[in-house]
């Protein structure tokens, strides 16, 4: 993670990272239990009220649940100033919210990845906006 | 509710980019379909229509798009999108409309021109429409969705990269003696095990691309219809799915999935499937052959479990077994599959259950099952859309 300051997420309401640590912004349904991610995505249980939907953050740290390399360039409107490719994507589990989240991973040797590795949520810089803003997506890298 | 029967089908072969235009494949497929069922287009009294959804005003009004063609008559014209299921809700609408009586004759039909390019996102508003959101941040092709499934897949029951590139070779087999697939090479194990990695456990060959075609089928309950029609089959039963509460699938365009299942993978499906065995009473005991989703050579595993053809991780013994084979406990894809045509998403739906009818109705040459009595068709369309199709002579 760079200057934060600097930082502006290419779609908002999706990553945090006002508290030092960058999380994900989640959504929780105090109703039927369900995290939901994007936090608009919601998926209440049959029968759920509906009601008291609070907004949080779920945990920077998780457990990688499953994970791929892309050979391929990802075509627009995905955008990165270098290529990336081959990258990894990785399903990261929150245990206690029970939600797993997919996301790229970065900064991490593709060939050790290995499933139920720790792994902590971080920023990519995708590209660098007129305004000089560094614009972000979320991602996943292991745990040194 | 009437006996409902086809009577006529009809296919344009898949094909790969064209500059042609969707409505004149569908006219191709429909104008096959009429021949097939001897009928003239004036005793269609409903047209059921899969949306074209790359094809502007026209692919979205593509039942308007066909009838004018063959000639304007004021019956119903319904059409409707379900992503890969498409064709399976054109179908199911024909068939409720004249099981129920409102229609003696009716057209389902879907076709599908392959765009230029990349498929991606449709809209640019992440807010109302959250497949933006997987383009632009997580840069998740559908196959990544299939990929990161399948690893959960390999590590849960020992699949092996072997099985994976089995189905292709068992895929293009068929695909290399079906006329109307786009594929039609057979492959070695070698060869497929030597096909680059686009998302590593899935190679390039064990992925379906994106394809040109278009299918028809017409349905009937008019009894002088049936009697002259060149072996008629019965639909027994045919369903939709949507998915259900705890899925721990993650579905295409989602960003997320359940940690905890409590509910069936690909749900959709196996709600789809369950509903169509109550109701035709049939059981995978019954069917002869399956055409099913084999978008992956995962889909081609975890859709015999999803359909009940096998129990929770046994679909590779099935398949090193050969019980998946022509001849062989339940014949699956004899057509080559999603792997020898590619997806043309509001025809493929209808394709199967054309291959389907073409089986029991013993036209298929070189790829026929043996004597078959039952048949099933299954789909998969993404952010929980499926359809089942039953089918028997
Ligand atoms: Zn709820």
């Amino acid at each position: 993670m760079g200057n934060t300051k600097n930082m502006v997420a290419r779609i908002p309401n999706l990553v945090d990272w006002s508290t030092g640590e960058v999380r994900l912004m989640s959504a929780k349904c105090n109703s039927c239990g369900t995290y939901f991610f994007p936090k608009e995505h919601y998926q209440h249980r049959p029968g759920c009220s509906r009601e008291g939907v609070e907004d949080g953050l779920l945990p920077n740290k998780g457990k990688l649940a499953s994970y791929t390399v892309q050979y391929y360039p990802c075509p627009p409107p995905f955008k990165t100033e270098k290529n990336i490719t081959p990258y990894g994507i990785g399903l990261v589990e929150f245990e206690n919210e029970k939600i797993q989240v997919a996301g790229i991973i970065t900064d991490t040797d593709l060939k050790s990845l290995k499933l139920g590795m720790e792994m902590e949520t971080t920023t990519l810089t995708m590209f660098t906006n007129e305004e000089k803003q560094e614009v972000v997506t979320w991602a996943f890298r292991a745990v040194k | 509710m009437r006996d409902v029967y086809v009577i006529g089908t009809g296919i344009h072969p898949w094909e790969g980019f064209s500059e042609k235009v969707f409505a004149d494949f569908a006219a191709v497929a429909v104008g096959r379909a009429l021949k097939d069922a001897e009928i003239e287009w004036k005793k269609i009294q409903s047209i059921m229509a899969g949306i074209f959804i790359y094809g502007g005003n026209a692919g979205h009004l593509s039942g308007q798009y066909l009838e004018s063609i063959f000639g304007e008559t004021g019956v119903p014209v319904v059409n409707v999108y379900n992503a890969c299921a498409t064709g399976s809700a054109a179908i199911r609408m024909a068939f409720n409309s004249v099981a129920a009586g409102e229609a003696d004759t009716a057209l389902a039909f879907g076709a599908d021109v392959s765009p230029k390019g990349f498929l991606t996102a449709k809209s640019d508003n992440a807010v109302q429409d959250r497949d933006v959101i997987r383009w632009k941040m997580t840069a998740m092709p559908n196959p990544v969705y299939w990929a990161l499934e399948c690893r959960k897949r390999m590590a849960k029951y020992d699949t092996t990269e072997e099985d994976l590139a089995q189905v292709k070779v068992l895929m293009s087999e068929y695909g290399s003696k079906n006329p109307d697939a786009r594929f039609k090479k057979a492959y070695s194990l070698d060869e497929v095990l030597k096909s680059a990695y686009v998302c590593d456990p899935l190679r390039l060959y064990e992925i379906c691309p994106v394809s040109t075609g278009a299918a028809a089928v017409i349905v009937t309950a008019d009894k002088e219809l049936i009697r002259k029609a060149d072996r008629p089959v019965k639909i027994n039963a045919t369903t939709m799915g949507s998915s259900m509460y705890g899925d721990p699938t993650i579905r295409i365009s989602a960003l997320s999935c359940p940690a905890v299942p409590e509910a069936p993978m690909l749900s959709e499906s196996y709600s789809a499937s369950r509903q169509a065995y109550e109701k035709s009473g049939m059981g995978p005991q019954d069917v002869d052959l399956l055409e099913l989703p084999d978008n992956s050579s995962w889909h081609y595993l975890v859709y015999l479990e999803v359909c009940g053809f096998c129990k929770e991780g046994e679909a590779e013994k099935m398949l090193r077994d050969g019980e998946t084979r022509i001849g062989g406990k339940v014949a699956v894809n004899p057509s080559g599959g999603f792997s020898s045509h590619g997806e043309a998403l509001s025809a493929q739906a209808i394709w199967q259950v054309i291959e389907c009818a073409s089986q029991l109705r013993g036209r298929c040459g070189p790829r026929q099952v043996e004597n078959p009595k039952v048949a099933m068709a299954q789909t998969y369309g993404l952010m929980g859309n499926s359809g089942t199709t039953i089918l028997s002579v």
